[in-house]
């Protein structure tokens, strides 16, 4: 698993995770994720598309990540999700609220309807 | 990918709760195939845990933990027997109707 955290001037903060996020690799992520959240980030995005694998232990760590940003007042939004993360995400129903509409895998959304920024 | 999340998950469970505090353990594992259901039996001698009698989770509240278990029973059928050693099989029917199977036809269906 390998990560990077980038942060743009207004607030905006990239969380990128490739690879098998598990119960072993998840704990290289923690610190990072205590540093990002002490920014107390106004928005982050978490893009999946290069996660390859995810367990319950991952997931924890990103369900944990978005319920803390959003007590500090930030919005968390997941994209890129495929494969057995997509599976995953769906099945612990985190698609829902988690996924960002740009990337629901479903019917097209209109352009005029389902803007969320 | 269902029979490798739910092993993954069930491995973890082992070394997490069925040998917590501890730096060795031992898990053994059997694989059985047949052309249409695949079998694996964990054994272990750590603290029995029976998974079978654990509700599912409260999705509404976004939990952290419990989630494992949830996988696990989602994509395999599952038994445990505790002694020594524990005895947690898994077992997948491919292809087949599955009894306790979840269906993700339409993730999306019932969605707020």
């Amino acid at each position: 698993m390998t990560f990077s955290i980038s942060t743009t001037e207004d607030g905006l903060t990239r969380l990128a995770i490739e690879g098998e996020l598990d119960a072993v690799s998840v704990s290289d992520l923690r610190g990072d994720l205590e540093k990002l959240l002490a920014r107390q980030p106004a928005r982050v995005d978490i893009d999946l598309s290069r996660l390859r694998m995810v367990d319950s232990s991952g997931v924890g760590a990103l369900v944990s990540l978005y319920k803390r940003v959003r007590a500090q007042g930030g919005s968390v939004v997941v994209s890129g999700l495929r494969d057995q993360p997509l599976a995953i995400f769906r099945l612990l129903r985190l698609d829902r609220v988690m996924v960002g509409a740009e990337v629901a895998p479903t019917t097209p959304a209109p352009k005029s309807t389902t803007s969320n920024n | 990918m269902q029979v490798v999340s739910a092993v993954g998950e069930a491995f973890n469970n082992i070394v997490l709760h069925g040998y917590e505090g501890r730096d060795d353990g031992t898990i053994e594992m059997e694989i059985r195939t047949r052309p249409e259901r695949i079998s694996i039996e964990m054994r272990d001698y750590g603290s029995s845990f029976d998974p079978t009698t654990v509700p599912p989770p409260d999705f509404d509240s976004l939990p952290e933990s419990g989630l494992g278990l949830f996988i696990i029973r989602s994509f395999m059928n599952i038994s445990y027997a505790p002694g020594r050693p524990n005895v947690l099989t898994l077992t997948k029917t491919l292809d087949t109707q599955m009894p306790d199977e979840v269906h993700s036809d339409d993730p999306t269906e019932g969605a707020p």
